[in-house]
């Protein structure tokens, strides 16, 4: 793990732009908001998720993420069937900002199409320059 | 169609009003536009960090683009508005290649803040005359001091003047502050209670000169000296702190009225007199909650209320601003200074006829080691007997009281239920007496 100017970028996953990790498990992704991007919203009191055996897709919006000042779209970081949503963070949604990468995941789902849709993400050397030009 | 709102400012009126906005309307269209480079930076931090006590000024970036990119909030950075039309509801942008663009608006918030003042004085025009205002301006103070001068000059014992001022000492500076006034903090403390401030930044070894007027600026290109009060006063650094004056300009020039304050006039949604057109913050005037006169405090706090109020009511749903009673709090060195409500001096121009009582206290238990001084002033209301106003002096824990003090002048409350007030004690925080509740008692006593 790095911290680029304050913000947490771990080892292992890979990022969007839109400010969402991913975690390959197996044959299953879990996927959550960055350190970066919590930081940003600070006080976060709300997630709104889509549940169990909903379909997401790439770089499209599956749910909303509110703070005591802002709003968020959540933006999908790859595409698949949801099996798991972290109710855990949906009534204690502060988990969000205390441990954006492990307590505070949203969603597990079973990948449409990883290998292809790696490519339009960041792997953790990327990430970690890709934060330092966001700082600037 | 989506709504189009578009935020001329992107601080902390502009930015809070965007997120508001957002909040209220998922779908709206939000443009901010600023003419500095970085958005979202929090200019109370500024004299701190040319203290050192914050280490960069990259740190005060309070919303980071990835803030406005979560938001979809549009900002044009780098960017001014060079005319707003409030019939056809458009404004107009150049951009730093100069590229212009017409922009369309449904609501339409000016958050445009204002600028450092400079009074007319003979040599003005010479360089090497700083501020500190924004970013940049903080940069070229702290350059300054990273090339080695040795001494600064600071015309103006606000809370600007008198922050940069303790900021420079501890950089090693020798620093003296002239003021038109006989006081220092003259809009924030009574000259009572500013007498004391004073004495403790001279111990510190801050030299203050007071009912001086800065009569001209000497040196040939570059100033090298003042002239002040018929002496002149050499240095190597020079900095104006006389106050900052609403940026009104783009409002005028539109033909949106401004109000007695030379502020732009709002309504209690944060309205301007033409329908559709906001303004917040430093550039906008609204009601004191005691005088209800049109005030323009240019406080962060009250730039952040009035920006939520002007979000909402921007993104078509409805928010009233309370108004302003500008609570301010401020630490020089050791020593904390708060206000809320009116103090004396303000009070007797309002034509206020009150009460006062002041006492001296203790932070802690009297016995308890490391207690600190504290001294609470309160101004109440002859006929009606409410607390109008407080100021407090101390070593710690001001701001909380002063919080307290502004919740009381809000809910109206008199000085016979202050005096009466149920309070907490332990005797390593506080005193069994609350100093707040003694001040009551003291005003109680005069008024028998």
């Amino acid at each position: 793990m790095v911290k680029v100017d304050g913000y947490e970028v771990p080892e292992g996953l890979y990022y969007s732009n839109d400010f969402e990790w991913i975690k390959i498990e197996g044959d299953k992704v879990r996927m959550g908001v960055t350190d970066y991007a919590q930081k940003s919203l600070r006080e976060i009191v709300y997630a709104e998720l889509p549940s169990v055996g909903t379909e997401v897709k790439q770089n499209e919006p599956y749910g909303t993420v509110e703070s005591v000042k802002a709003v968020s779209d959540l933006i999908a970081a790859i595409s698949g069937t949801i099996e798991e949503v972290n109710e855990e963070a949906q009534s204690k949604p502060e988990l969000l900002n205390e441990d954006p990468y492990v307590k505070g995941w949203l969603l597990v789902v079973k990948p449409a199409n990883l290998q292809a849709e790696l490519a339009n993400l960041m792997d953790f050397a990327k990430a970690v320059e890709w934060h330092k030009n966001q700082a600037k | 169609m989506a709504r189009r709102i578009i935020i001329v400012g992107a601080n902390a009126s502009g930015v809070e009003a965007a997120s508001a906005a957002r909040k209220k309307d998922r779908a709206a269209e939000i443009t901010l536009i600023t003419q500095e480079k970085t958005a979202g930076y929090s200019r109370c931090g500024l004299p701190f960090v040319i203290g050192g006590q914050i280490p960069s000024f990259r740190d005060l970036i309070v919303y980071p683009p990835a803030y406005f990119q979560m938001l979809k909030l549009n900002l044009k950075n780098e960017t001014k508005v060079t005319a707003i039309k409030t019939k056809e509801k458009t404004v107009t942008t150049v951009d730093k290649a100069g590229a212009t663009e017409t922009l369309q608006y449904d609501s339409l918030v000016i958050a445009t803040g204002a600028d450092a003042f400079m009074p007319p004085i003979k040599g003005r025009e010479k360089q090497g005359i700083l501020s500190l205002r924004s970013l940049e301006d903080g940069e070229k103070i702290d350059q300054a001091v990273k090339d080695g001068v040795k001494s600064a000059v600071i015309m103006g014992a606000g809370l600007i003047g008198l922050e940069t001022g303790v900021a420079l000492i501890e950089r090693g500076l020798k620093v003296t502050i002239v003021e038109m006034l006989p006081q220092i903090l003259p809009q924030m403390l009574d000259a009572d209670m500013a007498k004391q401030v004073q004495e403790a930044l001279q111990e510190k070894g801050m030299c203050i000169l007071t009912g001086k007027t800065v009569e001209e600026f000497l040196g040939d290109e570059k100033v090298t000296a003042i002239m002040a009060g018929g002496e002149k006063i050499e240095a190597d650094l020079f900095i104006s702190a006389f106050g900052v004056r609403a940026n009104a300009k783009l409002a005028v020039d539109a033909g949106i009225p401004l109000g007695e304050t030379r502020a732009i006039k709002t309504n209690a949604r944060m309205e301007t007199d033409v329908k559709d057109v906001y303004a917040v913050g430093d550039c906008a005037e609204a009601p004191n909650i005691i005088t209800h006169k049109p005030t323009c405090a240019q406080l962060g706090t009250i730039a952040v209320r009035q920006g939520k109020v002007a979000g909402i009511n921007a993104a078509g749903d409805y928010a009233q601003f309370t108004g302003i009673l500008a609570s301010a709090v401020t630490r020089l060195f050791d020593i904390e200074a708060g206000v809320t409500g009116l103090t004396e001096t303000a009070a007797a121009r309002a034509r206020i006829e009150v009460v006062t009582g002041a006492i001296s206290s203790k932070t802690k238990a009297d016995y308890y080691p490391s207690a600190k001084p504290i001294k609470v002033k309160l101004v109440v209301e002859k006929e009606s007997q409410r607390i109008i106003g407080a100021q407090i002096i101390g070593g710690e824990e001001v701001t909380q009281r002063i919080n307290a003090l502004s919740f009381a002048i809000q809910k109206q409350m008199t000085v016979r239920e202050l005096a009466k007030a149920d309070t907490a004690y332990a005797p390593p925080l506080n005193e069994t007496w609350e100093p707040m509740v003694l001040a009551a008692e003291m005003v109680l006593m005069k008024l028998r």
